[in-house]
């Protein structure tokens, strides 16, 4: 566990003490207060004729919920970034061979990254449920299920940086390693779009599918079958990880 | 660990890559306390093989023994007991020196509570000290090697592995190495590779050379200097004839102005053809062991093959 640690601490304090991440933070939080403070305006502008319409949407529909699905489609994006220099860039900069001489275990190796990635993705998604959750001392949110969704983004979040980690694993070159992630991430969003245009929705081909598992949680459903795919997506991806990096050592 | 078992030990290791042997059936054994210098030609297995030495490659065959023990069946052994320094010194640009090795050195499994005292004694050692608020990515080559150098000692290991540890290094920083790697020698097994053969002759104990992945040679170098040519100057001109009168004298070569190369015969030494020498009156202003010895056996294993490898 301490060499777990040690890996993913000495990853996070790396990370940020490059602009990159403060970066990569500074820009997300611009984007997401943007949508933000549109959403608030139109709900402002709205919200005295929603007082008339009984059962009307209310301010975590129609601000916090939007915000937090458009946050979704931004980490398909963002968390390739964030993870394309764990391994690849190790492997670049020739400082790989200091972890795996080390004899600390190649899961090991990938489980400090995976959390030391995860800090700084799971950083932003915490910024960006911040974000709505200060409505909160103007009007009631419906905090369950932002909690909710907040969870799932959460897995997502962990899903998509196993698979960036997988992808860094992979190659030694992190541009590569960034578009493959961002192509495997897509692939598994929108992997049943063509059987949900022909009405099919609850074949395997939907099961596979990230947005199947992750739209429950926007409306407050935490199911145990979602956590465990987006658990299984994970795992799977950190152990193809683990096995890439046993295979640089036994294949060359 | 069993104390009986040398420091570090291969056996017959092999290891291949797409079909093709990078390293064949090679076997040596280094006690503690003794360095060895691993020669070898570009592409000859020499960084492969301290890969293997290092616990960071697996052997495809045969197996790397440390202190009795397989070093990749026993990766948390090798953790604490092996210091690599691979050919690019693997240096994190975004820390300062002092936080590298503190990070090194918990890497390793010291202690926290021994982990200042670690990272001083290396800093110390590998003269880093106005350094060690620098970052890492702003350093000099030779500096960068240095880092490199202090992270694979700061653990105390018992075998320390070292790729090409001169590559970058000024002479006098060359030279302050050699007195490193020695002193490091007292207490710890030293292998390192290089290419120059003053190095191994200044700090290494034994060498062996390497040549497309097999061992071609190995030896103690102080029986390489015992059973090898000499070097005399004399004070006076003499012909082949004359040397060979000397019945300690094999062969007999001028390589300048009265100064010959010349290779005893079995059980002669360099005290015997002294004295013949001064009593033959041929008045001897030098004589020395020719570390050409080294230099000629490594030439003529590399030219072996070079003909072929042109070819290929």
């Amino acid at each position: 566990m301490s060499a777990i640690r040690l890996v993913a601490c000495n990853d996070i304090k790396r990370q940020f003490a490059q602009p990159f991440a403060w970066i990569l933070l500074a820009l997300t939080t611009a984007l997401l207060a943007w949508q933000f403070l549109i959403a608030l305006d139109a709900y402002l502008r709205i919200a005295p004729k929603l007082g008339a319409v009984p059962n009307s949407q209310g301010a975590t529909d129609l601000i916090a919920i939007p915000l937090l699905r458009s946050l979704s489609g931004l980490l398909m994006l963002l968390v390739p970034l964030a993870t394309m220099q764990t391994l690849a860039g190790e492997r670049r900069a020739h400082t790989l061979p200091l972890l795996l001489a080390a004899g600390i275990g190649n899961l090991r190796i990938v489980l400090g990254k995976f959390i030391g990635a995860f800090v700084l993705v799971a950083a932003v998604v915490l910024i960006a449920v911040c974000m709505p959750l200060m409505l909160e001392f103007g009007t009631a949110l419906d905090l369950a299920r932002l909690a909710a969704a907040t969870f799932g983004l959460l897995l997502l979040a962990a899903s998509l940086t196993a698979i960036g980690i997988a992808c860094s694993a992979w190659t030694a070159h992190p541009a590569l390693a960034a578009a493959a992630a961002l192509i495997i991430g897509s692939l598994l969003a929108m992997i049943d779009m063509g059987a949900r245009y022909q009405g099919i929705d609850n074949a395997l081909i939907n099961w596979l599918s990230l947005s199947t598992h992750l739209e429950p949680f926007f409306f407050g459903l935490v199911a145990s079958i979602d956590i465990v795919y987006f658990l299984l997506v994970t795992t799977l991806a950190l152990l193809f990880a683990a096995r890439r990096l046993d295979s640089l050592r036994t294949r060359g | 660990m069993n104390e009986s078992s040398p420091a570090l030990e291969l056996d017959r290791i092999g290891r291949h890559l797409s079909g093709r042997a990078i390293v064949e059936d090679l076997s040596l054994a280094l006690e503690r306390g003794e360095v060895l210098g691993l020669l070898g030609v570009n592409g000859a297995g020499k960084s492969t093989t301290l890969r293997m030495m290092s616990g960071m490659l697996a052997p495809s065959s045969g197996q790397v023994r440390l202190g009795g023990l397989d070093l990749y069946a026993n990766p948390g052994y090798a953790r604490r007991n092996v210091g690599y320094l691979p050919e690019e010194p693997p240096l994190y640009g975004e820390l300062t020196i002092e936080e590298y090795l503190r990070f090194c050195a918990r890497l390793h499994g010291v202690d926290r509570s021994a982990i200042v005292a670690a990272v001083e004694r290396a800093i110390e050692r590998c003269e880093l000290g106005e350094m060690r608020r620098r970052l890492t990515s702003l350093l000099s080559k030779g500096f960068r090697q240095r880092v490199g150098l202090a992270q694979a000692l700061v653990h105390e290991p018992a075998l320390i592995v070292l790729d090409e540890p001169a590559s970058g290094l000024d002479p006098i920083q060359a030279l302050r190495l050699r007195d490193l790697i020695r002193a490091l020698s007292k207490d710890h097994a030293v292998v390192l590779s290089t290419h120059v053969l003053s190095d191994v002759l200044a700090c290494c104990d034994r060498v062996a050379i390497l040549h497309r992945g097999r061992l071609r040679h190995s030896t103690v170098l102080s029986e390489l200097d015992a059973g090898g040519a000499m070097l005399v100057h004399l004070e006076r001109d003499i012909d082949d004839q004359a040397w060979m009168r000397i019945v300690h004298v094999a062969r007999a070569q001028a390589i300048g102005t009265r100064r010959w190369r010349i290779d005893l015969k079995h059980c002669s030494g360099a005290g015997d053809l002294a004295k013949a020498i001064n009593d033959a009156g041929y008045g001897l202003v030098e004589l020395r062991s020719d570390n050409n010895a080294l230099e000629d056996i490594f030439v003529r294993i590399a030219a072996e093959t070079a003909v072929p490898e042109a070819c290929a």
